[in-house]
């Protein structure tokens, strides 16, 4: 019998042609310990990808540390890296927000767009795109990465410590 | 990245040979592409009927693909996806934007 929570703490690949068979073994892992429907399974596997992926383009893996936390219903998927904060491009308000209470739009590149809400100075939630919103191809972004990790969850959020210099990515899913 | 080119009469059809459509490979798969579309090909297939996973990358060199294809009057078809990548595609929404056919011979017949 499983006594919840489990944390299962991962090491992460640094060669891009591993990632796949490495989301596929982390999935068999938390199907030890739980049932999960197709649903469910394919998008842990799209989250868990797309924060390796994040994690090789965008620093040194090895500062990154991955952590699974299974608490039936829930799963968080916890990514800590060490370094700067998360910074937006010239045009977007930054860390540590001064208005914390308003919806931001922030952008990373001119095709890299999100809406965020401040949930503190150093802590924001990515916002899922209205569902009705019709899908402009002329307006359609060319990085998907933090994209796919806010729909594939139930909540995506990042928060920055300054005084330890950690950014810590947080995935929830409610089964 | 490797990629198998076929002309079907007007068509140009890429099959993507790896099973990973990663970050790795989607520079130099865009690269195959717009030279395909820069040498006048305007009716193009791509077939993922080997690849097992595709990242935002690849999805973002896709989308690229469009943008370049569209406004010079060209289509692109993509067949063979499987369960896991169709998927993504619906996720993202992109599914209203790129035409996905089950096989080549579909596509094949959208084309005429």
């Amino acid at each position: 019998m499983n006594m919840f929570p489990i944390t299962i703490n991962l090491d992460i690949p640094n060669d891009p042609e591993k990632i796949y068979e490495y989301t596929k073994n982390v999935l068999a892992s938390i199907l030890e310990h739980i049932a999960l429907d197709l649903g469910y399974q394919r998008r842990i596997k799209l989250i868990l990808i797309e924060l390796i992926t994040n994690s090789i383009k965008h620093s040194n893996e090895a500062n990154t540390s991955i952590q699974l936390l299974i608490d039936q219903p829930h799963l968080s998927i916890q990514k800590i890296e060490k370094g700067l904060k998360i910074a937006f491009s010239a045009s977007s308000p930054q860390l540590p927000f001064e208005d914390v209470e308003s919806i931001l739009n922030i952008s990373f590149s001119e095709s890299n767009r999100h809406n965020i809400q401040p949930l503190g100075e150093y802590k924001f939630k990515f916002l899922k795109p209205d569902p009705e919103e019709k899908p402009d191809m002329e307006q359609m972004p060319e990085h998907f990465g933090l994209y796919i990790i806010t729909l594939a969850s139930d909540s995506f959020i990042y928060q920055y410590d300054p005084e330890l210099r950690e950014n810590t990515y947080i995935v929830h899913l409610n089964f | 990245m490797n990629v198998k080119k076929q002309n079907i009469d007007d068509l140009v059809l890429l099959t993507i040979v790896d099973k990973d459509a990663n970050l790795t490979k989607s520079e130099n798969f865009k690269e195959i592409v717009f030279k395909e579309i820069e040498s006048g090909t305007r009716k193009l297939i791509i077939s993922f009927e080997h690849v097992e996973y595709l990242d935002s990358s690849f999805l973002g060199a896709l989308v690229a693909i469009l943008k370049n294809l569209v406004p010079k009057n060209g289509r692109l078809i993509l067949i063979e996806l499987d369960n896991d990548i169709r998927n993504l595609f619906e996720l993202t929404r992109l599914d209203k934007i790129f035409e996905l056919k089950n096989s080549l011979e579909t596509a094949i017949e959208d084309f005429k």
